[in-house]
């Protein structure tokens, strides 16, 4: 039985995600379905771009909590400035809102020397603000519900452009991470800023590319959001981060940095985006779900954290 | 006359409160071994780390080859080829063996790792050290002296100019030490200028062309190897003699006041057993490694206890941590300082109360007479220096920081004082009033049992000695049995236990 | 024989910058009533004044607890808008049960749970603080909309509040209450026992734990004290509102990491007191008060204060770099 219990909680993502995948299918009705699984992936697929970011400033063992601030101000400049430049470079013009984003994060970490959890914190109230200041609050328009029709358009069944732009940069985060010399030196980095710094590594370059990079990945999926439904907020993305967090920590990677699966985040956000869809679609009112997220967010840390000190001692 | 490798030119470095190093020169010949000698707090470690780029020097001169280079960072040092095998492990524990060996220097094809040439040359590497390690096993599960192993052979990896490696064999065993000496020379056939710390002055003497001994921040001297005994290096390390350092006191011994039988902590102590009585100094040594402090930690709580009986004063005890500790009589003087020592931003008073304070309070509320003349008292004992108690102790010298955290666990009057390297890191003239006070201790029928790596004191001072290795301990050495060459063996493991 | 120089410990004269860390804050809080008065009229007034007082008192309870958590190396409580909800929402609808005190008690009794709850995560379970506390704060505001079936609970008995909202010997009730949180705050926290163990944890953990600290309990404490807090500020808003919605602690947790922070109180433990976190709030409070007069709008105010926040961690890691205060 401790055997089976030890195997459970190594491969805890994987039956997190499977119980949650079978709960989902037997209670609620038509889940199984293409549609709703292509439903689910999209849905997954804007968290899950944010949750790739975090990965990797996980990774290097810095966090940020501004990604869904990030999200909504890079989906408003996009729409805003539809009517001024066009869709496509507003669209590229979002983006790289959400790239400067990054690059503030990462000076206020690496050149001020500030903590990344208070300066994401920090960072996360001005660009929130920022967004409510740009809308005076109020959600705007996009010009074209053309192109929102064609990017939610499902592909081959089951795949948006955005749930394949995801399994797309999951696969390569897990490359990265797993071959490239630039991966395993940010996660040497996380391992031990020490050892990195000795060892000729430029941490300081290091982090703030991280931060852009995540800056960017936010970006981008706060402006196919946008795209997407034809509309800029400024409230857009307020859970994203707590729920690309959870499925961070839920698929492995650890919160301290040096070790980060790509893998485990998608098994993550899968479980995650299984959840909230099942949820939605037996209409279980948005507090039980914030309830039953918590609740498994709390079960899978302290999961996590018991298996941690159970691999300590063997 | 050829240009040395190496020349730093009156080096000065200082820190908030403490001048570290006062003008030091240091002249390192290529294709020579130049070992460094100095106690503890002498400076060894901050002249190294200057030269590896991690500080910078507040004045001085460092000359690579004749010409003047700035070495302001680790990654500067590493283009002018020095190389360093630090006391601190500095490895990253999530990556694998070989992914350390090559940190910094990867081996690539365009942006991927090239797996195979990191494997092939890890081996190597490995293997001319002659360490036998698995090259995917992660270096975080790796034992202490596996790890700096790894160490080694990252710096061999990097074919430096000039290598330092700080207290390499201090978890070595005899046969690995004997590799890496062999690896060492073989490295100075090459042309490179290597740097070798240490205060095992036989090892000095066995591998060294030239040593240069640094006393409390200044240069001691530099000598030849040749003609260079043992005696004269201590001279001037410590400035008089040993005798002097460790003044012996006599003292009645008593019963048995901590009793360990049978103790383990399910990782790296096995069965040990030990006493220690009245008016006793016990020593307690052996390699970095070998589970002396895992037994002071298991014993006071402060770490795993997965068998064994503790008893106090012949009562059984069984302290879940150290608070629990003191009130059975039992007080930790932990080994490292700066981490489990010292609350840094506290004063002195507030540091030396800690552990009491709730019997120098009502009802929650501290009664700041009580507790000002508790803390004065014993800094005025134990001489801690300067005198002002409402001082934040991250102003004061290393010394005078462990006499602060010796004097809170004397406050705590324990039945038996366990010091973990109580004079690691203090000044020579610290060091013999710390000393000075263990002796007066155990004279009012305190027991203590000393941790210590450092065989001269352990060996001037102990009634008894213990030798601890790989997690299990040797029967007791009587004063009259102590003999270096005895315990290396049996802290080795050449002579089993 | 006569030895080298002995390594001395060099009596450090406090660094220039670091005495301008700690008169930054008053000066900074004479700078803003300055401004202010320049800006606009309105400002020096009484009632004006009074009004950022009183409106400072509820989040100012949170704020002495809050002040704890950092000191303690707790780093944050990102929960504190779920539990000033529950706080809330409890006094409201189990008034007709319990009777005000009643029911008032019951939101506080609540709320301290889950303080006790983040307590265990963080302090017993060694889990991140951040994390745990964003995903209790989940759990908990779900649970409280859950327990009145997701609707706004209004006020049964208009007149509870009066009490509240009135004023005692001159002095708005509210502001006593703060006074009398910040007073017990302080003392807590510098003169008793639990005070000094709550420092050394936050300073080092690993030396307040060889030193005989209970550190897992003072770590734990801190949540709750928190959490209790909340409670308490989210009842009294209920009362003083007359309803309570959801979303009535929105912000707060910022708003009150942000007085800690900005009153020179360090994110990394060990630093910090009581009056230093007040000072911090009165200075946000008064700044967010000149802002509004001036019509600057609340996104604006945002940004302001985000920028506030850099600025504050970035002078406390400038002012421990040298090692000085």
């Amino acid at each position: 039985m401790t055997q089976f219990l030890l195997w459970a909680v190594r491969y805890r993502v994987l039956v997190i995600l499977l119980t949650v995948l079978s709960v989902a299918i037997m209670v609620v009705p038509g889940f199984a379905s293409p549609i709703t699984v292509g439903l689910a992936l999209d849905r997954a697929a804007s968290m899950g771009l944010i949750a790739v970011g975090l990965t990797v400033l996980l990774a290097a063992g810095q966090i940020d909590l501004s990604g869904g601030a990030v999200f909504a101000v890079a989906g408003i400049v996009a729409v805003v400035l539809q009517p001024v430049i066009g869709i496509w470079p507003a669209a590229a013009v979002g983006t790289l809102a959400g790239l400067m984003a990054g690059a503030i994060n990462g000076f206020v970490v690496v050149g001020l020397g500030v903590n990344s959890l208070v300066a994401t914190l920090a960072t996360l109230l001005a660009f929130r603000a920022i967004g409510h200041w740009i809308t005076q609050s109020q959600p705007v328009s996009g010009i074209d519900i053309m192109v929102a029709l064609a990017i939610s358009q499902v592909h081959w069944g089951v795949l948006t452009l955005r749930a394949g732009l995801f399994l797309a940069l999951i696969l390569l985060l897990h490359v990265w991470l797993t071959r490239t010399v630039a991966g395993r030196n940010l996660l040497a980095l996380g391992s031990s800023p020490e050892a990195a710094r000795s060892s000729g590594l430029r941490p300081g370059r290091m982090i703030i590319l991280a931060f852009i990079g995540a800056g960017v990945l936010a970006g981008g999926a706060g402006v196919l959001q946008s795209l997407a439904v034809n509309t800029g907020s400024p409230v857009f993305g307020s859970d994203m981060t707590i729920f690309a967090l959870t499925a961070v920590v839920v698929g492995g990677t650890r919160l301290e940095g040096g070790r980060a699966t790509a893998l485990g985040t998608l098994g993550g956000v899968l479980t995650l985006a299984t959840l909230t869809t099942g949820m939605e679609f037996s209409s279980v009112p948005a507090y039980v779900q914030e309830v039953v997220t918590g609740t498994i967010l709390l079960t899978l840390i302290v999961l996590d954290r018991f298996a941690r000190q159970q691999a300590a001692m063997t | 006359m050829t240009v040395p490798a190496l020349e730093m030119r009156g080096i000065v470095k200082t820190f908030p409160g403490v001048l570290a190093l006062s003008g030091v020169d240091l002249t390192v010949q290529s294709g020579s071994i130049h070992a460094i000698v100095g106690e503890n707090g002498a400076g060894k470690s901050t002249l190294v780390k200057i030269l590896s780029g991690m500080y910078q020097p507040s004045a001085g001169e460092i000359r690579i080859d004749g010409a003047p280079v700035a070495l302001a960072s680790p990654a500067d040092a590493a283009r002018f080829g020095i190389a360093m095998v630090h006391q601190e492990l500095n490895l990253a524990p999530d990556l694998t063996v070989a992914e350390n060996v090559f940190l910094g220097r990867t081996p690539r094809r365009g942006p991927f790792v090239d797996r195979k040439a990191l494997h092939t040359g890890a081996a190597g590497i490995l293997a001319t050290i002659g360490a036998r390690l698995n090259l995917d096993a992660e270096v975080g599960g790796l034992s202490v002296s596996q790890q700096q192993l790894v160490e080694i052979a990252k710096a061999y990896a990097a074919g430096p100019r000039i290598i330092v490696l700080d207290e390499p064999t201090s978890s070595l065993s005899e046969h690995e030490s004997q590799a890496l000496f062999g690896v060492l020379r073989r490295m100075r056939a090459q042309g490179t200028a290597v740097i070798y710390i240490s205060h095992r002055l036989r090892e000095v003497l066995a591998i060294a062309d030239e040593v240069t001994v640094l006393r409390d921040g200044a240069l001691a001297g530099a000598r030849l190897r040749e003609g260079l005994t043992a005696t004269e290096m201590i001279h001037l390390m410590v400035g008089r003699d040993v005798s002097d350092l460790f003044p012996k006191h006599a003292a009645t011994i008593g019963e048995p006041l901590l009793e360990i039988e049978g103790l383990s902590d399910g990782l790296r102590v096995h069965d040990v057993s030990l006493t220690v009585r009245a008016g006793e100094i016990v020593g307690m040594t052996g390699l970095v490694g070998a589970g002396r402090t895992e037994v002071a930690r298991a014993i006071v709580g402060l770490g795993p206890r997965t068998a064994g009986r503790i008893r106090v004063h012949g009562h059984d005890v069984a302290p879940r941590n150290p608070a629990e500790a003191r009130r059975a009589g039992i007080a930790y003087v932990p080994e490292d300082r700066k981490r489990d020592g010292i609350v840094p931003s506290l004063s002195v008073r507030e540091n030396i109360t800690l552990p009491i304070l709730s019997s120098l309070s009502r009802l929650g509320w501290v009664r700041a007479r009580a507790e000002r003349a508790e803390a004065q008292g014993q800094a005025r004992r134990l001489g801690i220096s300067p005198p002002d108690p409402e001082r934040r102790i991250s102003l004061l010298s290393g010394g005078n920081q462990q006499k602060t955290v010796i004097a809170r666990w004397l406050a705590a009057r324990p039945s038996v004082l366990i010091l973990d390297e109580p004079t690691r890191g203090v000044d020579v003239g610290a060091k013999a009033e710390i000393h000075a006070i263990i002796g007066d201790l155990v004279s009012q029928g305190l027991g203590v049992l000393m941790i210590s790596s450092e065989l001269p004191e352990v060996m001037a001072v102990s009634d008894r000695v213990y030798v601890m290795h790989e997690g299990r301990i040797a029967p007791p050495l009587g004063r009259d049995e102590l003999d270096e060459r005895r315990i290396m063996a049996l802290a080795t493991g050449e002579e089993g236990l | 024989m006569s030895t080298a120089p002995l390594v001395k410990p060099r009596h450090v004269a406090r660094s220039t910058l670091a005495v301008a860390g700690s008169l930054a804050l008053p000066i900074a809080i004479l700078a803003v009533l300055f401004f202010g008065t320049a800006a606009s009229p309105n400002f020096l007034s009484v009632s004006n004044l009074l009004n950022v007082l009183t409106s400072m008192s509820i989040i100012g309870v949170i704020v002495v607890a809050m002040t704890f958590v950092l000191v303690s190396g707790g780093l944050a409580d990102l929960s504190v808008p779920a539990t000033v909800a529950m706080g809330a929402i409890l006094t409201l609808a189990l008034q007709p049960v319990l009777g005000t005190i009643g029911a008032f008690a019951a939101g506080v009794l609540a709320a301290g749970g889950a303080g006790l709850l983040n307590g265990v995560l963080v302090g017993y379970a060694r889990i991140n603080a951040i994390i745990a506390t964003l995903a209790t704060g989940t759990v908990i505001l779900g649970v409280a909309q859950w327990v009145v079936g997701g609707v706004i609970v209004y006020g049964a008995d208009p007149t509870s509040g009066n009490l509240l909202k009135g004023r005692i010997g001159g002095v708005p009730t509210l502001v006593l209450i703060f006074a009398a949180a910040v007073i017990l705050g302080h003392l807590l926290l510098s003169h008793t026992v639990w005070g000094r163990w709550t420092r050394a944890t936050g300073d080092s953990l690993p030396a307040a734990t060889a030193a005989a600290v209970p550190v897992r309990l003072v770590s734990a404490g801190a949540f709750v004290l928190t959490g209790i807090a909340s409670g308490i500020s989210g009842g009294l808003l209920a009362l003083t509102l007359q309803n309570a919605r959801p979303g009535i602690g929105e912000g707060y947790e910022f708003d009150s990491i942000t007085a800690v922070v900005v009153g020179g109180v360090s994110i990394l433990g060990g630093q910090g007191s009581v009056p230093r976190a007040v000072g911090g709030l009165i200075f946000v409070q008064l700044l967010t008060n000149v802002m509004t007069l001036m019509g600057v709008r609340t996104p604006v105010q945002g940004l302001a204060l985000g920028l506030l926040i850099v600025a504050a961690v970035a002078l406390d890691l400038a002012v421990r770099k040298r090692g000085g205060a």
